[in-house]
């Protein structure tokens, strides 16, 4: 036992120390009135001020809306994408081995270089993607300029780079699902679809829905990719909600509204988080 | 005479030594100064990094940060009093510090330092001030321009001469006439970079960018009308020009498809005259930016910081990288617009640059800065874009700016820059 | 028995084989590109239509990076950071989960444990990033290595932590009680029996921090001036006021890029037998 508590303690301690103090202040800055650029410390505890001015906030709630367009169109694509491309992908032959190799590699790019070689792949005059389309007899859309399609390259982007993840996860999954049970299914005469429906997919449910979750969250707090690919526009076209954080806080520096968001944020994230465990929680 | 030799021989024995001890009073000091990382201003300074060591003793630490960053470590720095740079980077975008900056009018004057400054660029606005104190020099000048192909002008019989926007599109209905069956548009401007739009509209605006209580806030009527006029020029633009960035708009300039672009003059200077990326070579000069409003300015100053514990070596630092030979230097290797009416008068540089230099130095005397923060900037090109994009109305892109505004301040170093730029309104 | 093979089952090989090769496509097209435009003449960027072969291939780009003394400190920095983040996260995330695993704490405290870690996994960073640059400068670390090796510790280890506990709750005790029998110590437990066996499990958790770590940018950008200056913040520093100088940047790139790639092909196979996050339950 105490040595299990030892284990414990370097751990502990360094995210203690790195993240209390941060979150605790931020925690105390979401009820502060404090503007850096206005005065260099904070004017005052003004209370639920700067969420109830949040919520009320256009440019808040649009980037909320955005954040849902992006998230939800780039989760429903990498996850579907990723799950088919994981069954495509299984084996051990040499052949699979590689492809899946191939296609985790968008993920291990720097969000801030992929934001920057989509932009110049999605340009409209000069980009390869609309050149390519032209090829084939379709004039592309002007990705980057128009506020849909804004927010189509954000989605696609995510789902370049992170459809990878959702495969390796799957894929890893699937090759753990033991042999038996599958033959079993076989052998009572299911077929590969009803296998999957009612054998695998029951079995997976649980990763699949903490794969989704993680996804979520990561592509909710993406900033570099959109950064660099749209920089929120154009407009406020892909502002999103982590974007417009990161603009009151680092930009603006208005500390106190920036933190007041980031916990709004938090709220969510946590009941996200719950939602897994309570669902673990009931089919454990 | 044996005496007077003696005397002498010792005096120039003696002389090293006290040289080396009166100019280098600074010997061993660090210092840091920061840049923006742009591959011209910081190169500029890494390329008399080891000069200046040598010459003062000083040891000189040089930070390039993208710009974002830049800004960012400048605010943070001094608002939190953390003083790690000695010399610093900026312009208004830095306003609301200029209050944590040291003054250096004694040093200005102790040293009756000076140059051929050109004259606006020496005004409180383009130089930082702060309590009537100066507290930035500046070290590159660049002020939003047009320019035009001479070679059409010629052809259609059109003078690059106007005194106004009015004037100016009616030049450009002209053009388009002129060019009707060509795929050459008779402007192009970067509308996708949408930032940029900015520029234009102020040089339209024609009023207050600060009203009399001190707060942000444009005259209603002229900004109506100043938003519709920049829209009004997408007419001119080539089609799907809401999308164009700075550097496609600027191709599109370069390959001969538009006769006259909207842009910052240094970003296309040295590309235009080059035959490997411009087929436009000799074809092109800089005209006046029109009017009422100004030509939007780019001055970076060097400011010496107040938490710096060396601000005498800082002030050498200064002295020694704005110089009107190193600007000079920099407008010809690097392509930074100077700040030095001398560049611009400069024998040689007048022959290559005849298309070019008599513009821009009218430009630059009535360039001015804005009084914006970073995030009234943001939040009024943005809206803007929206406008652009046709997602609202002129109404709403004010209202919704003027609704935004009202929640920010302007920082007291800023109102004085309004003020003394005649942008403040009369009350 | 060797059956014919039918039509349809022919059209299926054949979709199958086309779908794989179009998402192949579609990821290795971007990379060339990338590739492609490291070693492009600048004029020959925003040509209409986009130059996809050049006319003559440079390596100016890359002779200029390489002749930049900063980027072989940017690429040291980046790879300090990266093994030290990945190497104490790992060791102590491991540990540390271990310990909560195997603590016999209520199902409760242990999922409170496990919720708190990935709270401070996923919120947005931006929030503390000001406060994080305050505490560091209060240490007198900023503009070191270790001041964002110590920031990216505090996303990585709570994730590492939960990673690692669902695969040891997941371990069946019975493993380790022939072990403890022996009066083995639970040190010895540890590293005989139970580590062998998560072995995947670590590298791939180990394989993602250090992806993370090599490209994080936030806290890096926010804490690093230039002695600790970074890749991540290196390659960001081509997009300036001037537009975006695309040649140099998509060389840096290349070059920020190939050596997690490189790892990529070496521990992939870790990657893919370890990181099922332990859900699946036979």
């Amino acid at each position: 036992m105490p040595w299990l508590v030892l284990f414990v303690v370097p751990a502990l301690i360094i995210v203690v120390a790195v993240q209390f103090y941060p979150l605790a202040y931020s925690a105390f800055l979401s009820v502060q009135d404090w503007v850096l650029t206005e005065s260099q410390r904070p004017k005052g505890f003004v209370g639920l001020e700067n969420f109830t001015k949040e919520l009320a906030d256009d440019t808040f709630r649009r980037s909320v809306r955005n954040s849902v367009y992006i998230t939800g169109g780039a989760l429903a694509l990498q996850m579907t994408l990723g799950i088919c491309l994981a069954y495509l992908t299984m084996g051990a032959s040499w052949r699979m081995r590689a492809i899946r190799t191939l296609l985790i590699l968008p993920m291990v790019i720097a969000p801030v270089a992929a934001g920057t070689l989509w932009r110049i792949l999605l340009n409209s005059r000069a980009g390869l993607v609309n050149h390519l389309l032209s090829q084939i007899g379709i004039k592309g859309p002007e990705w980057l300029a128009s506020p849909d399609w804004a927010i189509v390259s954000v989605i696609m982007l995510d789902t370049w780079q992170w459809t990878p993840f959702v495969l390796l996860v799957v894929g890893a999954a699937i090759a753990s699902i033991p042999e038996d049970l599958l033959e079993v299914a076989a052998i009572d005469g299911a077929s590969r679809w009803h296998t999957f429906l009612y054998v695998e997919l029951p079995l997976l449910m649980p990763l699949l829905l903490l794969t989704l979750v993680f996804r979520m969250l990561e592509s909710l707090l993406s900033l570099d990719s959109i950064y660099s690919l749209t920089f929120g526009g154009p407009g406020y076209s892909t502002y999103t909600l982590t974007y417009y954080i990161y603009t009151l806080g680092l930009r603006s520096f208005n500390f106190g509204a920036a933190a007041a968001s980031s916990w709004l944020f938090m709220i969510f994230a946590s009941l996200s988080i719950g939602l897994v465990f309570w669902y673990q929680r009931r089919d454990w | 005479m044996k005496k007077a030799i003696l005397f002498l021989l010792i005096l120039t024995l003696l002389l090293p030594a006290g040289a080396l001890a009166q100019d280098m009073p600074h010997a061993g000091v660090e210092i840091v100064t920061n840049f923006m990382q742009s591959g011209t201003y910081d190169i500029g300074a890494e390329q008399l990094e080891a000069g200046f060591e040598e010459a003062t003793g000083i040891e000189l630490e040089i930070v390039a940060s993208p710009f974002v960053v830049l800004v960012q470590n400048n605010i943070t720095d001094l608002a939190t009093g953390t003083g790690e740079f000695d010399v610093i980077s900026g312009d208004f975008w830095i306003g609301s510090v200029w209050g944590q900056m040291h003054p250096l009018d004694d040093f200005i004057e102790r040293d009756m330092w000076g140059g051929s400054f050109i004259e606006g660029l020496t005004k409180q606005g383009p130089s930082a001030y702060f309590d009537g104190n100066r507290i930035g020099i500046p070290y590159s000048a660049d002020a939003y321009g047009l320019i035009y192909r001479t070679d059409i002008f010629e052809e259609a019989g059109i003078s690059a001469d106007w005194e106004t926007w009015d004037d100016f599109i009616a030049v450009l209905g002209e053009l388009e006439m002129h060019l009707e069956g060509t795929d050459i548009a008779p402007n192009v401007f970067a509308f996708g970079a949408s930032e940029q739009a900015a520029a234009i509209f102020l040089g339209m605006y024609d009023s207050y960018l600060v009203d009399a209580d001190g707060n942000y806030a444009l005259e209603h009527d002229e900004a109506i009308a100043s938003l519709n006029q920049l829209k009004s020029l997408l007419d001119y633009n080539p089609e799907g020009a809401t999308g164009l960035s700075i550097d496609e708009a600027n191709s599109v300039f370069l390959t001969g498809k538009a006769a006259t672009m909207i842009c910052w003059v240094s970003f296309v200077r040295a590309a235009a005259q080059d035959p490997d990326s411009s087929l436009i070579v000799d074809n092109w000069a800089t005209a006046t930016f029109p009017g009422p409003g100004f030509p939007f300015l780019s001055a970076w100053n060097l400011f010496i910081s107040g938490y710096s514990e060396n601000p005498e070596a800082a002030w050498e630092w200064i002295k020694y990288y704005i110089t009107e030979d190193e600007a000079k230097r920099r407008f010809v290797e690097l392509g930074v617009g100077s700040p030095f009416l001398s560049t611009y008068e400069d024998p040689e540089l007048i022959e290559t640059y005849s298309h070019d230099f008599p513009a821009m130095v009218e430009n630059l005397n009535r360039a001015e800065t804005v009084p914006w923060i970073f995030a009234a900037f943001e939040v009024f090109f943005r809206h803007m874009s929206e406008f652009i994009i046709g997602a609202a109305t002129a109404e709403e892109t004010l209202e919704a700016t003027l609704t935004d505004w009202a929640e920010l301040e302007v920082p007291e170093g800023l109102v004085q820059s309004a003020m003394a730029q005649g942008q403040m309104q009369e009350g | 028995m060797k059956r014919q093979r039918s039509t349809k089952q022919r059209t299926l090989a054949f979709a199958h084989g086309f779908i794989l090769f179009i998402a192949c496509l579609v990821v290795l097209v971007p990379l060339a590109y990338l590739v492609i435009n490291s070693v492009k003449l600048p004029r020959e960027f925003l040509t209409v239509p986009p130059t996809i072969l050049p006319s003559e291939v440079t390596l100016e780009h890359y002779r200029d990076l390489f002749e930049d003394s900063k980027t072989f400190r940017h690429f040291r920095n980046s790879l300090t950071v990266t093994l030290w983040t990945t190497g104490v996260t790992i060791i102590s995330g491991t540990l540390a989960a271990y310990g909560l695993a195997r603590m016999r704490l209520s199902a409760r405290i242990l999922a409170g444990v496990t919720f708190i870690f990935l709270f401070i996994r996923f919120y947005p960073r931006v929030t503390t990033v000001i406060p994080y640059f305050l505490v560091m400068r209060e240490l007198d670390l900023l503009d070191t290595v270790w001041a964002i090796i110590i920031g990216q510790l505090g996303i990585t280890i709570p994730f590492v932590t939960w990673l690692m506990l669902v695969v040891f709750q997941d371990l069946p005790r019975e493993i380790e009680e022939a072990a403890i029998v022996d009066g083995a110590s639970v040190l010895q437990r540890f590293r005989r029996v139970v580590l062998p066996i998560v072995m995947p499990s670590v590298s791939a958790a180990a394989i993602l921090t250090a992806f993370l770590s090599w490209n994080e940018f936030l806290i890096a950008s926010s804490v690093a001036r230039r002695k600790a200056s970074v890749l991540s913040i290196a390659v960001a520093g081509f997009v300036s006021d001037k537009g975006i100088q695309w040649g140099p940047m998509a060389a840096m790139s290349v070059v920020m890029i190939v050596p997690m790639i490189v790892f990529a092909l070496f521990a992939q196979k870790y990657l893919i037998r370890g990181i099922t996050f332990g859900a699946v339950k036979g």
